[in-house]
């Protein structure tokens, strides 16, 4: 008969929709060659790595750990993954412990102005994260609640599409614009890709 | 192969497909295609003089399509028996290979494809496997980028009579390439293609490289790997070897090839575990080791065949640890890596032991089965009486049952393995099961119902799965209600629905259809003309009126003796949560309808004797009151 055992780490994520998939990863590193914010920007960032902290129990590594913070959900590392397991949902499935206990999201989230914003929603269609919701207010406006965009830290990537969408300029981004050498150097890898598909 | 070739009881037979087999172990019949060679095989001696004067080149599919061939051509020097065949598809029709034959006059343009019955005791089947074509993963551009090759053109290219003559060169330059990488587990290993272990791939890429290195000392070479798996004697030895030998083995799988256009030199981006980093490596040729997968037309076969196939398309074997050899039909064989992925020593012993499996059935005047099997009552078939019928033949799953009009169904005891699905299914009770007949199955039924039938759970299980896991819920310990009731037949196809409708007519309280997971049929498709059933039964009782869970429908193997407890005890909730007086006002009210549908059991031979076993069964009807219709 099933015996009583307490949930572990690795239990608690699975439990999380998303992180279901953990176990089937036997740790063959296709993911952290394949992750740009790996080659780019983190070098200690390891998808792999951070599975097998979960799966052995290394709960606050795990939620120190850059991986859990700075995955983009690009998904290059699903399409390669052999065991077909949607690494960013498990990423996912592990930050969103983190939230529950206590840690920062160490990205800057969009911050919405609640004084300009009108609530026309474009930013929620524009949020790949699904980060961003209308949320009320009690402030009454044309006979109805006005709405306002609210961001949700925990989900945010601080990409920007809100703000370069928003018609009322409302969304800022805190964190500082990347550096022209690090946009140029973006720039030049995504040509070269550009250039051998083109061959 | 020259050896079979002369021996004079072997005829070997090239170029002909199986088109279809009948019979049974003993006694098959097979129909031979041999295909039109346009080149007489009792002239020609293999000179090759056609092939010299043909005009026509097409691409060499033993050398990977790295050398050309002529449209009159031997697939390889060493064919036995060394017939030369014209490939029509490539043919001109210039007739220099007639001219070159002379005097041999061994072409002829006239054959045609031959078609022949033989009369053969046993099948051995050894169709082998195919390999993985890697241009369909993106990633590591096979097909797209000229240097990345697989291993069977690393196989041609390395050898001393390919089409380089052993001189390793890379496709793009003709250069001898410094610096080569073999990457594991392409194909193999990958949910998104073969969720399997190919088996040998990991030995083969170490004799690849040790070959290479040994050929060509000063090369650099890397082997990126997953896991390595040496687990046979001396196997391990051999990677000590190689890495002796300054081979690189890096754990990590690569994420992607890239080329640089100018040089065509390759990049291989991957982690290094060892190193913990990520590396990014040049070279200037790269292997794939390439998944085994099963043969293009396994399909085809296993239907000629009448075998079954595990997941991925390998033939199944009747058992995996004690019959490995055997297909689920007598008489039939699997040798080699048809049956699954093998190295060479593997292939070779399976091989021996089809022949000697196969060697006793030849051998002997007569053969033994089970006695349990299939009879039918000719009296009864409708086919007789010259109407279509047939379900028995479709439920039979190794193809026992030839049901021709005007005939009753013809059993052929040799094929019947004795699962009991045609008994079940024949709609006018005309097939019987020697010691699992419907009175003695009946006669269980109602000795155990006969006391306080509605708090009881009454359970079919299958003689090889089910039974077993209540045998290990038994042996194990496991705690499960006391109110579980159970026979067993010998597969779930057996249990007809006439015993279920008997077990709730006589007031049961829940019944469980249980049997092997569909996978795990030890009659082939055996489950699933019970899962059918079960299905449509589920329905129907529903609609007389039963509660939800009273008929419960579980696949349970000999080793979940745990599902087994767990299931009984569910169901024992599950009358608790529904009640006594529920579930005695659902029987009554179910009970006419069954009644009705029961009754055409009592037409069975031998039921009504089995309806009088016991004084204190409750039995409504009489052979007499069925007769006069009430």
């Amino acid at each position: 008969m099933e015996s009583e055992r307490p949930l572990t780490f690795a239990d608690e994520v699975r439990a999380v929709p998303g992180g279901e998939h953990l176990d089937r990863c036997y740790s063959c590193g296709t993911c952290v060659s394949r992750c740009l914010i790996q080659q780019k920007l983190e070098p200690d960032y390891n998808p792999r790595r951070l599975l097998r902290m979960v799966m052995l129990e290394m709960r606050e590594e795990a939620f120190q750990s850059p991986t859990t913070w700075l995955c983009s959900a690009c998904d290059l590392c699903y399409s390669a993954c052999p065991q077909e397991i949607h690494i960013s949902s498990v990423i996912n499935a592990v930050k969103h412990l983190a939230v529950k206990a206590g840690y920062k999201p160490v990205i800057q989230s969009a911050k919405v102005n609640a004084q300009t914003c009108v609530g026309c929603g474009l930013c929620e269609q524009a949020c790949p994260y699904e980060a961003i919701t209308l949320e009320k207010t009690n402030v009454p406006f044309r006979g109805k609640e006005l709405t306002i965009a609210q961001v949700n830290a925990e989900k945010c990537m601080a990409c920007g599409l809100c703000a370069s969408v928003c018609r009322s300029t409302s969304i800022e981004l805190s964190t500082a614009a990347p550096s022209e050498e690090f946009i140029e150097d973006i720039h030049s890898w995504m040509m070269k890709q550009r250039r051998e598909v083109a061959a | 192969m020259v050896d079979a070739a002369r021996h004079p009881k072997i005829t070997v037979k090239t170029y002909t497909n199986v088109e279809r087999v009948e019979g049974y172990v003993g006694n098959f019949k097979v129909q031979l295609r041999e295909k039109a060679r346009y080149v007489r095989a009792d002239r020609c001696n293999g000179c090759g003089e056609c092939a010299k004067a043909c005009p026509v080149e097409v691409p060499n599919y033993f050398e990977m399509n790295l050398a050309p061939r002529k449209a009159a051509y031997v697939p390889m020097s060493q064919s036995v028996p060394l017939l030369y065949t014209i490939d029509m598809d490539a043919c001109i029709h210039c007739y220099k290979c007639v001219d070159a034959c002379g005097a041999l006059d061994a072409i002829d343009f006239s054959q045609e494809d031959k078609i022949e019955w033989e009369d053969v005791g046993s099948v051995v089947v050894a169709t082998g496997f195919n390999h993985f074509d890697p241009s369909v993963i993106p990633e590591y551009g096979y097909s797209q980028y000229p240097n990345v090759i697989t291993a069977m053109e690393m196989e041609r290219l390395n050898n001393s009579a390919g089409p380089t003559t052993g001189n390793l060169i890379r496709p793009s330059d003709g250069l001898n390439p410094k610096r080569v990488a073999i990457i594991n587990c392409v194909g193999s290993r990958d949910k998104r293609f073969n969720p399997w272990c190919s088996n040998f791939c990991c030995m083969y890429a170490i004799k690849n490289a040790i070959l290479l290195k040994q050929a060509n000392p000063d090369i650099d070479l890397s082997i990126y790997y997953i896991d390595i798996r040496t687990p046979s004697k001396g196997y391990e030895e051999f990677y000590d070897r190689a890495r002796e030998m300054g081979i690189h083995f890096i754990q990590g799988r690569p994420s992607l090839i890239s080329e640089d256009p100018l040089t065509r030199n390759l990049y291989i981006h991957s982690e290094d575990q060892a190193l913990g980093k990520v590396i990014e490596k040049e070279y200037d040729m790269v292997m794939l080791n390439q998944a085994a997968v099963p043969q293009p037309d396994v399909d085809t076969v296993s239907s000629i065949l009448n075998i079954s196939q595990s997941p991925g398309g390998w033939f199944m074997e009747y058992h995996p640890k004690l019959r490995p050899v055997d297909s689920p039909t007598d008489g039939i064989f699997l040798a080699g890596a048809c049956q699954g992925q093998k190295d060479i020593p593997a292939s070779v012993s399976s091989g021996l032991a089809c022949a000697s499996r196969a060697g006793r059935i030849l051998h002997s005047d007569e053969w033994q089965i089970e006695p349990i099997i299939a009879q039918v009552w000719e009296d009864r078939c409708v086919s007789a009486e010259g109407k279509q019928c047939g379900v028995c033949a479709k439920a039979c799953p190794y193809g026992a049952i030839t049901v021709e009009k005007g005939t009753a169904a013809l059993i052929t005891t040799a094929k019947c393995h004795g699962c009991g699905g045609c008994v079940a299914e024949c709609p006018h009770n005309a097939i019987t099961q020697m010691h699992y007949t419907d009175a003695q199955i009946l006669a269980q039924i109602r000795a155990l119902l006969a006391e306080k039938p509605e708090e009881k759970i009454f359970a079919f299980r299958c003689q090889w799965c089910s039974y077993g896991g209540a045998d290990l819920a038994g042996t194990s310990h496991f705690d499960y209600s006391s109110n579980e009731r159970g026979i067993r037949v010998m597969c779930s196809a057996r249990m007809d629905s006439d015993f279920i409708y008997e077990a709730f007519r006589l007031g049961a309280g829940a019944v469980m259809y249980s049997g092997c997971h569909p996978q795990d049929c030890h009659y082939i498709t055996g489950q699933r003309v019970g899962a059918v059933r079960a299905d449509r039964l589920l329905k129907t009782l529903e609609k007389l009126g039963m509660s939800d869970g009273r008929f419960r429908i579980e696949w349970i193997s000999a080793a979940e003796g745990d599902k087994y407890s767990r299931v009984i005890n569910e169901m024992q909730q599950t009358i608790n949560d529904i009640g006594m007086q529920q579930i005695l006002a659902e029987n009554a009210a179910m009970r006419p309808e069954l009644e009705k549908r029961s009754r055409r059991m009592y037409e069975v031979p031998m039921v009504p004797e089995a309806s009088t076993y016991s004084d204190k069964m409750v039995i409504a009807m009489s052979v007499k009151e069925v007769k006069d219709g009430k």
